[in-house]
């Protein structure tokens, strides 16, 4: 394979598994915007995994994929539910609630697992869709139009987020609500209720993120298998400062890095005649993150003043 | 004229010598046995006395080989005095056919130097006292009372089949636990009624142990020692079937014994005669095994269901290659075996082997009532892990299992405290003895050898001449796999181009299905992989329409036309080699490695219909690794 050949490739794996990051980035993305931190994604994310997988797998529910999506959405949805009673309406802490529902997802996955399945269980979920025409094109097609239906759907919602974010009236209620409750109430805006929807959403699409892990990504549910994919989701969002754009970009960007050191362990590059050790070449994507985090300081131009700060009439 | 007496003296000694070595080249080899019962009792004395008469006729008689015996000393004090008789009288091998013979003999071996001793079944040589004339013995009789367990848990139609036993000890506790094993292992319902009459020629009393046994249900029996013709009667009465152990119980009763375990002394005699003219007097031990051919078998008339048969062959070739391992311990009292592990049990890799190691070995010894299994699975924390362990041993398991190279540190600290308690480590070759411990066991598989079988496979498969390989982190068992498979790959394929990528991580599956995309892009159509994580690469293979080779577990389950084969680790022996020792006292110590030549590894075929000459070059590679002929390296030039 020349160069060329595998940066197609890598572009395409690159934008496939993106998948994951881009649902749960954008639903945390909406929620942190409300002024709530959700730190929760990861077990969120962990019930849909094994919530789609169980739905659509012959040995559990058999049902077609989409359905899958949608009841793993329905049981984010659930969670962030849950979240929004636990942090809205009881305003715990909610860095450590967000912990605390993490490892509840991981470990009620893991019940589930065991008492309904048994052991791993393997469904065909989203077969790749070649678009017409399009997926034809050279390079261009095999990059953008023959990934599967999550994909697509995964891209299409970062303009989506865009526009609900900053041009609708439930938008404008978020930020409102994300920057100073306290007026936005005074305007009439219910705090509580934005912020539970925003909870309900960030919840469906964790949920839905861990049906692409588990259905459109690998076809299989394994124990903790997110393995800290829901927290890196919470970083893209202070990484993308808190803009759906620049939160797609952060994850092309990480899911580039980590694809290309995967190039570099099989091409088996050497620097001075040295293999690189893979070890070092795992964390780069995780360096570059924290590289990204420290240099782009300037973006908490976005960052919600009310971000982690429980909301109560008659204070502030 | 000192001189010319010194000079008289040494013709003399000269002569003597001269005389002495010319007596010695025609005089024939004399040995005598002294035996606690008959040579016709038809089980213990007879064998012995059959595998000697044997050599005698292969030497060419009594010209080359004298035997003499004395009979039926059951009492102690008697079998003394004939073997001293015996030494006295120049014989060069005395037998001491009899556990309850071994302190007289130590009495007595030390003054006749010159006469090599032997004494069964036993262990003990005495060389740890000075002893250098004693040959030791022992038949290991669970390994056939485990076959014709087998057999009895298949034939039987109640369920339930009767032990009649002399006492709790020596040969016939090792051939009765075995058989329990067996029956348990075949028939997981029946149930076993075990009882011993006290005495080894009590015939009338093993009548009666049999027929109550038979009162009881039992329409399946066997037993050991000479007194056992009473209960074959019994059984023969009542309609049911005898499996016989020691000798061929079939003449007398041709259509109620099914087969009978049949020891061959014959191989013994022969090597410890050319130990002697080798001027080896002592210090060896002799076991009777299957594979050594000191245990065969011998049937009855009985028609024995042709997959009655087939069990009983694979159990014994399972037992020959070391796939089963009967135990020559019971636990008398539940054995409490506790492990953690980083995975789930249902991994289809790492955690997955060692639990169904540990069930296999519960199945074998009679269930959750002999053997009780506590685990706790998915302990990546190695922190979370020792405080697990540390509950286990508190609790008071009999053996804590640290089934991780990453729990090793939290292991050493721990296992002094719990002196009581033995621990088992793994992947791991270190005991811990520098340390001082003794209660700790280490385990690794040989897994580069499986490595190297799967990518002899793998080279010959490939299409795109591009092989991938998903691995964790490039340590431990997984680099030894990856090592060995790159050496099959180069031995069969060498223009085969392997591409290596390591996740990381042990359990990020959707990370391996991205690797292993990534690697189907750069033109692999065969893969392979390591940890619990390949699941999601096994799936993008598939998806991809490659080949899997698996390591571990048996990973064909979920995609039997993907897997073409695995290495399945069967711990199952190890264990039970670890069980054998703790009951036996002994609480660690001990490394163990399973090999494809000690049968804790297998390749496992999947679906996939593989060439024949594929498979013929992967039986060749098993064969070479087993053989010695091919040696896989653990380490690959440059690491």
């Amino acid at each position: 394979m020349n160069f060329g050949e595998i940066l197609v490739e890598a572009l395409t794996l690159t934008l496939l598994y993106a998948t994951p990051y881009l649902y749960s980035a954008l639903g945390e993305l909406f929620v942190q915007r409300s002024g709530v931190l959700n730190l929760g994604v990861e077990g969120m994310m962990l019930m849909g995994a094994f919530t789609a997988i169980f739905a659509i797998a012959p040995a559990g529910l058999g049902a077609a994929p989409l359905m899958g999506v949608l009841l793993a959405a329905a049981v984010g949805a659930l969670m962030g539910l849950a979240a929004a009673v636990v942090n809205v309406t009881l305003q715990a802490e909610q860095g450590i609630s967000g912990i605390g529902f993490s490892l509840f997802g991981l470990g009620l996955s893991s019940l589930l697992f065991k008492v309904l399945a048994g052991g791993v269980i393997v469904a065909s979920g989203f077969e790749p869709i070649h678009i017409p025409l399009l997926s034809d094109m050279p390079i261009i097609g095999r990059i953008f139009f023959q990934q599967n239906l999550m994909v697509y759907a995964a891209f299409a919602l970062v303009p989506i987020s865009a526009w609900v974010i900053n041009r609708t009236k439930w938008g404008l209620q978020i930020r409102a609500v994300g920057q100073n409750p306290a007026a936005a109430d005074t305007m009439g805006v219910n705090v509580v209720r934005v912020r539970y929807t925003t909870l309900l959403l960030g919840g469906a699409l964790a949920g839905i993120a861990g049906a692409s892990l588990s259905i459109a990504l690998t076809g299989i549910f394994q124990e903790n298998m997110t393995e800290g994919r829901g927290f890196i989701a919470v970083a893209l969002v202070y990484f993308g400062g808190w803009s759906p754009w620049r939160v797609m970009l952060g994850a092309l960007l990480f899911s580039i890095a980590n694809n290309l050191q995967i190039w570099v362990q099989i091409l088996e590059v050497q620097i001075g005649g040295q293999p690189i050790p893979p070890n070092l070449l795992i964390m780069v994507p995780y360096i570059l993150t924290i590289a990204v985090l420290i240099f782009a300081r300037q973006r908490k131009r976005l960052e919600p003043a009310a971000l982690t700060k429980p909301f109560q009439r008659g204070e502030n | 004229m000192k001189n010319s007496r010194y000079l008289a003296l040494l013709v003399v000694v000269l002569l003597l010598a001269l005389i002495g070595t010319s007596v010695q080249a025609q005089a024939p080899i004399r040995v005598a046995l002294v035996m606690p019962s008959s040579i016709t009792d038809i089980s213990w004395s007879q064998s012995i006395y059959e595998g000697l008469v044997r050599v005698q006729q292969e030497l060419g008689g009594a010209s080359a080989l004298e035997i003499a015996y004395t009979e039926g000393m059951f009492d102690v004090t008697a079998a003394s005095q004939a073997l001293r008789d015996y030494a006295e009288q120049g014989f060069d091998i005395v037998v001491a056919h009899g556990a309850q013979y071994g302190t007289s003999l130590f009495e007595l071996a030390g003054d006749y130097p010159e006469t090599s001793f032997a004494w069964g079944t036993a262990t003990d040589t005495g060389a740890d006292r000075g002893f250098n004339n004693i040959f030791a013995y022992e038949a290991a009789a669970q390994e056939g009372g485990y076959v014709n367990g087998v057999m009895a848990g298949l034939l039987t139609e109640s369920n339930v089949i009767g032990i009649v036993g002399p006492v709790p000890a020596g040969d016939a506790i090792l051939y009765i636990n075995g058989f329990q094993q067996g029956v348990y292992a075949a028939n997981p319902d029946a149930q076993v009624l075990l009882a011993y009459t006290g005495s080894f020629g009590d015939t009338a009393a093993a009548a009666e142990v049999a027929q109550t046994q038979i009162s009881a249900g039992a329409d399946v029996l066997t037993g050991t020692a000479q007194q056992v013709v009473g209960a074959i009667d019994a059984i023969q009465a009542a309609g049911g079937l005898w499996f016989g152990t020691q000798a061929d119980q079939s003449p007398n009763w041709p259509d109620t014994v099914v087969a009978s375990q049949v020891y061959d002394w014959a191989p013994m005699f022969r090597d410890m005669i050319a130990q002697r003219q080798n001027g080896v007097l002592g210090g060896i031990v002799y076991r009777l095994t299957l594979e050594n051919g000191g245990q065969f078998f011998a049937y009855g008339n009985f028609e024995l269901p042709a997959e009655v048969r087939a069990a009983a062959d694979q159990a014994i070739a399972d037992i020959e290659a070391g796939v089963v391992y009967p135990l020559a311990f019971m636990p008398s009292e539940i054995f409490r075996v506790a492990v953690v592990m980083p995975s789930a049990i249902t991994d289809l890799a790492w955690s997955q082997a060692i639990y169904t190691g540990l069930t296999n070995i519960q199945r074998q010894l009679g269930g959750t009532d002999a053997l009780e299994i506590a685990y706790t699975e998915g302990m990546f924390d190695v922190t979370a892990a020792a405080g697990a362990m540390r509950d286990y041993a508190e609790q008071g398991y009999d053996l804590v299992i640290a089934h991780g190279t990453q729990y090793g540190t939290s292991l050493f600290e721990l296992a002094p405290d719990y002196p009581e308690t033995s621990f088992a480590w793994g992947t791991a070759t270190d005991t811990g003895a520098d340390l001082g411990l003794t209660n700790v066991f280490a385990y690794e598989a040989a897994a580069q050898e499986g490595g190297y079988v799967n990518g002899v496979m793998a080279g010959l498969l490939t299409q795109s001449g591009t092989i991938g390989v998903v691995g964790p982190v490039p340590a431990g068992d997984a680099l030894l796999y990856i090592n060995g498979f790159q050496q099959g790959v180069a031995a069969s394929n060498a223009s085969a181009n392997v591409v290596i990528a390591y996740t990381g991580s042990f359990g990020d599956t959707a990370l391996a299905a991205e690797t292993a995309q990534t690697q189907i892009s750069a033109g692999a159509d065969v893969l392979t992989g390591s940890a619990q994580q390949v699941v999601g690469a096994i799936d993008a293979i598939q998806a991809a329409g490659g080949y899997w080779f698996g390591t571990q577990s048996d990973q064909s389950v979920n995609w039997p036309e993907t897997v073409v084969a695995s290495q399945v680790f069967n711990w199952a022996p190890t264990i039970g080699q670890m069980i054998d020792n703790i009951l036996s006292g002994t609480l660690g110590g001990e490394a163990y490695t399973i090999t494809l030549a000690n049968g804790g590894l297998r390749i496992i075929y999947g679906g996939v219909d593989v060439p024949a000459d594929v498979v013929a070059a992967a039986d060749a590679a098993i064969a070479g690794i087993i053989d010695g002929s091919i040696t896989v390296a653990r380490e690959l030039p440059g690491q």
